[in-house]
């Protein structure tokens, strides 16, 4: 047994956490400083890192658990404590690279502002927490590791907070994504309450409801699972709680690139991959994600479609794919999910850091005041077209390896979902070879000269590039690696994966051909379906009116409903309160009209004192 | 060492020497009345902290007790002749224990940042800080007061120096605030003595021996007889054959505790009698407020939890469900209210109310994780609220306004204060890492465990939180800033330090509870035991 470099795994969030206390500490003074801090903390964290996953990857050494009490109650106790195993070594390495590499291009895109240093304290206490969060050895550490990469997900998503638009979205993402922590929240609860010994740690929640063993009865299981679940689709922006992640595109595109593709919204899927023998002790639970997951595959795919700022297409992309993982979860393969996690945190990422080296050249984020950037700007053009064919499914890129082992299972399970990924599919492949057309070829439509953005930019793009093209290849119908070392067991049923890829492969290039036709060859008019549907185009656009209904029903009435309680209470507790407080003052001032001097009435009124006590007293013997 | 000095009057009465000097300074110099204040206040947290490095939670405060026979009349009973008078007892007594310790710490440390807020006080220094470190005087001997008459005269001690304060230093509609504050505090003072006396006359009759009988504001006396009824009943009904039935009836129990309720109710404040502190709230100058919101509200939970709870278990438990739902109702009625106010002020006037409702679900618990909770939750909101009114009174200061509307955008003029909002706004929705979450955490629970219901119903609380915080606290900090606001100094350092003391406390406790658990650990033992052996058993 090696554990030598586990055993220093707590080291991994700390490096982050030490330049965030230097740059909270430098202020604004530290300009440059905050660079070279963040950046070489995130690269000491990614080191580390690679170690740990290495030495996991060797023979032997597989576990590492170390912790400390946190809150001594006498007879109950909670703990804070880290462990590390597979799924956790390589969700390290995941997010200590995408964050190394945002740092570096963050150099670049972000250069000249004047906050630049706060912006990498934000990004230094970011990767803190979502170590934090993979390292968790219970619910309550990964708990409290989910709330506060959600509040650096608020941060950065506000980062120009003068901007009202960021400001609303900032505020919507936490609040959003609070709805569905209170689910989690209340699951851990009801696990404290449920569990022998009270015990939130993932080993024992493993042992008592692997294999449904009934310790935990089967609908408190399932209530369990779906609050669990609850708290994944506020993370991961799964419907009907995805209505936040478009608008955090407000922050910037660095961070939309790390927090908002391919970390923290993963945690989700994270969370549900770690408490799975929860899930797979509840059929209904499973069936529960499975079809959430599947349909905000394909709900966010068609949106995706009608959307013109480059960012927001990637967002409801983003949205999509991790709908695919939460599917694959459901169908009971845990390795499809986290497969597609690790190749989508690849390419997304480089799809997002390509997306803000155009709109740094061209300042602007609308995909039709884009077009021949192709020629101008080479590198981003082709790192950005391997994401896209990744995302898009095309072998041999890294996604189409992922997402064949997602459909590959659901043919198999269910398909009904298999059917919905396949159209998904379609649809992606299609909104990518649109938003890559439009921005890549034909005439350049912007004023000025453009050029190709610096090499802090594009060196980050070809490294995550060459990630897009290979991270494929650790699982293939052939060669189960990934799923073997994840779970221990032998790989997945691949029967079938062979009629699978050539579907989703055709389908793929289906997409990209229609795209074609339509944005670059003109074949098809592009105003061919708005000319005749126009309401559902409105309905793509208005993406599907999800936030006007949250308007409606949510927000109004509650507002509504405060108003009308700020005036009862105003008007009739208060008035009430008031009475009562009004007859002790005229009593008081009634007391103040009989001590007016005369002997008598004071006589009078001790008499009437000591009959009062007396019947007390008496009448005291008699209360019973 | 320490247990050789009267260390609690020492630090109770530690105040005086304040008091006297600045009685002394002459009135126009407001550097040097400040000065002494601010000195003064010093010295009960030096004070207080040593006695917390001193304490031992497994000895449960009993080494720290200072008794003195304060008042002794006796009266010849009419019945039975001479020979056998009664007597009636109070003392000055002071004690500590874990219930107690926590929030006079949150006492002193509060005490001193209002003492440093108050730089923003523009008249009649001389007299604002004497009444200032009457008030400090009066809180922390409410919490360690061990006589129920004690208790109510230092109760009363906080009452006047707060009206004075209100009526002479606060706002536009400081007179008809402070006039509200005293009726609404009077009348539960009111109702909080009827309860003592009946305690009193009740049980805290003793028997010493045949001859020596008395009547004792004493608390051990009240809850030894109360703890063990039997024994007394024995002992009384010996000496006096009716005296037993009274002492044990079940409707004057029921009665105290009601009353009790009320009038620590209305300190709370328990919806519906929470309308007062929304003046006090808006109208009282911002160190006040600190006080008040941070400490005043705390006194209210503090007796709940020492008279109501620990004395009478067995209706506690019977009302464990009314208290809850009155603290899902406080929560939630809190937090709808604080979602539409426009006034800074008032969101946070509202945000206390719907974080004191947490408190009341820890106390309806009846379990030890949940009133570890309530208690940490008053230490944390005591905190939070303090670091609240702190930066209103900086703001108010600088831009003359508190309204939602009007401001806006300061985070660019003032960074620092901004920031420092920000994180309270957050240790006030209950981020992890801040006071507020584990006070939350554990008041939810240890509820769970009887009102599941109840809990899942409280945690909408939670999401609502989040809703008002980031509405108003984004408005001031966050958007575009108006033209008038681009000058505006941050912090001075008079103000940051406060700021910065406070947010460490606050993350202090958010990260290592054990702070505040290590000495509460056995200061429920107590009631626990007398729980699971009455109501359980």
């Amino acid at each position: 047994m090696n554990t030598m470099f586990s055993e220093i795994a707590w080291l991994i969030p700390l490096f982050p956490f030490v330049a965030f206390l230097l740059l909270l500490a430098s202020g604004r003074s530290g300009q440059g400083l905050g660079v070279t801090i963040g950046t070489v903390g995130s690269l000491a964290s990614l080191v580390l890192s690679i170690l740990v996953l290495m030495e996991h990857m060797s023979d032997g050494s597989k576990y590492y658990q170390d912790g400390f009490k946190w809150i001594d109650l006498g007879s109950f106790q909670l703990n804070i404590g880290y462990e590390v195993t597979n799924l956790s070594a390589l969700m390290l390495v995941v997010v200590t690279a995408v964050s190394f590499l945002v740092n570096v291009y963050s150099a670049g895109y972000m250069k000249g502002d004047e906050r630049i240093s706060t912006f990498y304290s934000y990004i230094a206490l970011f990767t803190f927490s979502m170590l934090g969060l993979v390292l968790a050895d219970n619910m309550l550490t990964l708990y409290i590791f989910w709330e506060l990469v959600g509040v650096c997900s608020f941060l950065l998503v506000g980062f120009w907070f003068t901007k009202p638009a960021a400001r609303a979205a900032a505020k919507k993402a936490f609040i959003v994504t609070r709805i569905g922590d209170a689910g989690l929240l209340i699951a851990i609860l009801l696990l404290f309450w449920y569990m022998p010994d009270h015990a939130l740690d993932f080993v024992r929640i493993e042992n008592v409801f692997e294999g449904q063993s009934g310790t935990v009865a089967a609908g408190v299981t399932t209530l369990i699972a779906i609050l669990i679940f609850v708290g994944a689709v506020g993370k991961s922006g799964q419907f009907p709680l995805h209505v936040w992640l478009p608008d955090a595109m407000e922050g910037p595109t660095p961070i939309s690139a790390l927090i908002h593709a391919a970390t923290m919204v993963a945690a989700g899927v994270y969370l549900v991959a770690r408490t799975f023998d929860i899930f797979q002790a509840s059929p209904a639970a499973m069936e529960t994600v499975a079809y959430v997951g599947g349909f905000t595959a394909l709900f966010a795919a068609t949106i995706g479609i009608a959307q013109n700022d480059i960012k927001r297409i990637l967002a409801y992309s983003t949205v999509s794919q991790l709908g695919y993982m939460m599917m694959a979860l459901g169908l009971g393969s845990l390795t499809g999910g986290i497969f597609h996690l690790f190749t989508h945190a690849f390419f997304k990422a480089l799809l997002f850091l390509g997306a803000g080296s155009i709109i740094h050249a061209v300042h602007t984020q609308n995909i039709n005041e884009m077009g021949g950037l192709g020629s101008k700007m080479r590198i981003t053009a082709w790192t950005f077209g391997i994401g896209a064919l990744a995302l898009s499914g095309i072998p041999p890129f890294s996604g189409f390896w992922s997402k064949d082992a997602i459909l590959t299972t659901a043919l198999h399970e269910n398909p009904v979902l298999f059917v919905v990924g396949i159209i998904a599919a379609f649809f992606t492949s299609f909104y990518m070879a649109r938003l890559f057309f439009l921005v890549f070829t034909g005439r350049p439509k912007g004023e000025g000269r453009i050029h190709e953005s610096s090499l802090t930019m594009t060196i980050p793009l070809i490294i995550l590039a060459v990630f897009a093209i290979g991270a494929g290849f650790v699982e293939t119908p052939w060669n189960n690696t990934l799923g073997e070392w994840l779970t221990g067991a032998a790989g997945a049923d691949h029967s079938g994966s062979g009629l699978v890829m050539v579907v989703s492969t055709a389908v793929g290039a289906l997409g990209i051909y229609l795209g074609w036709l339509v944005f670059v060859k003109g074949t098809i008019a592009r105003d061919a379906v708005s000319s005749r549907a126009p309401w559902l185009v409105g309905l793509l656009e208005r993406k599907y009116y999800i936030d006007e209904i949250y308007a409606a029903v949510i927000v109004k009435p509650l507002r509504g409903l405060g108003s009308l309680l700020n005036a009862i209470d105003q008007y009739i507790i208060d008035g009430i309160i008031a009475i009562i407080g009004g007859t002790a003052v005229l009593l008081g001032r009634g007391g103040i009209r009989l001590q007016n001097g005369q002997v008598q009435t004071y006589g009078l009124i001790t008499v009437l004192g000591l009959v009062i006590l007396i019947i007390a007293v008496v009448g005291r013997r008699f209360w019973s | 060492m320490i247990s050789e000095l009267p260390i609690l009057s020492l630090i109770t009465f530690s105040p005086l020497i304040g008091i006297i000097i600045l009685a002394l300074l002459p009135r126009g110099s407001s550097r040097w009345l400040r000065v002494t204040a601010i000195g003064t206040a010093i010295l009960p947290l030096l004070l207080s902290l040593w006695l917390y490095a001193d304490y031992d939670s497994a000895k449960d405060g009993k080494p720290y007790e200072e008794q003195v026979t304060w008042v002794d009349t006796h009266f010849d009973r009419l019945s039975d002749g001479a020979s056998n008078s009664l007597s009636f007892k109070l003392q000055y007594h002071m004690g500590i224990d874990g219930l107690s310790l926590p929030l006079l710490l949150l006492t002193t440390i509060v005490a001193l940042m209002a003492a440093l807020a108050s730089v923003h006080i523009k008249k009649r220094w001389k007299s604002f800080y004497i009444w200032f470190l009457l008030l400090e005087i009066g809180m922390m001997g409410v919490f360690m007061a061990r006589d129920v008459i004690l208790f109510f005269v230092f109760f009363e001690m906080t009452l006047i120096p707060m009206f004075f304060l209100i009526g002479i230093w606060g706002y536009m509609g400081r007179e008809k605030a402070a006039n509200r504050f005293l009726i609404y505090n009077g009348i539960g003072s009111a109702i909080m003595l009827i309860a003592f006396v009946l305690l009193i006359s009740t049980a805290g009759f003793s028997i010493e021996s045949e001859s020596v009988q008395f009547f004792s504001g004493s608390y051990d006396v009240i809850k030894a007889n109360l703890m063990d009824p039997q024994a007394a009943v024995n002992a009384a009904s010996a000496w006096n054959g009716n005296y037993g039935n009274l002492f044990m009836s079940e409707s004057m129990h029921w009665t105290i505790f009601i009353l009790l309720l009320i009038a620590f109710g209305i300190k709370l404040p328990i919806f519906p009698f929470h309308t007062w502190m929304l003046r006090v709230h808006t109208e009282a100058p911002p160190s006040i407020v600190m006080i008040h919101s941070g400490i005043l509200l705390k006194m209210g939970a503090y007796g709940l939890l020492r008279f109501g709870i620990i004395l009478f278990p067995e209706q506690a438990h019977e009302w464990a469900t009314v208290l809850a739902v009155l603290g899902v109702i406080n929560i939630l009625y809190g937090a709808v209210l604080a979602f539409v106010q426009k006034e800074f002020k008032l969101v946070l006037a509202y945000s206390s109310i719907s974080h004191m409702g947490i408190v009341l679900l820890g106390i309806a618990s009846l379990n030890e994780i949940g009133l570890q909770g309530a208690m940490i939750q008053l230490v944390s909101h005591g905190l939070i609220s303090a670091l609240l009114f702190l930066i209103v009174g900086s703001l108010y200061e600088r831009t003359g306004t508190t309204e939602l509307g009007e401001l806006g955008g300061l985070a660019r003029s003032m960074p620092f204060m901004s920031g420092v909002l920000l994180t309270a706004g957050m240790a006030s929705l209950g981020l992890p890492g801040l006071s507020g979450f584990i006070g939350e955490f554990l008041s939810l629970l240890g509820l769970f465990e009887s009102m599941r219901i109840l809990t899942a119903v409280a945690v909408l609380g939670v999401i609502l939180t989040a809703v008002y915080v980031l509405r108003s606290v984004l408005a001031i900090t966050f958007g575009p800033m108006q033209e008038k606001y681009v000058a505006l100094r941050d912090a001075r350092l008079i103000e940051a330090v406060p700021m910065i003391a406070l947010v460490a406390f606050i993350v202090l406790i958010g990260i290592f509870p054990a702070v505040l658990t290590e000495p509460m650990k056995h200061g429920f033992d107590t009631l626990l035991q007398q729980l699971s052996g009455k109501v359980g058993g």
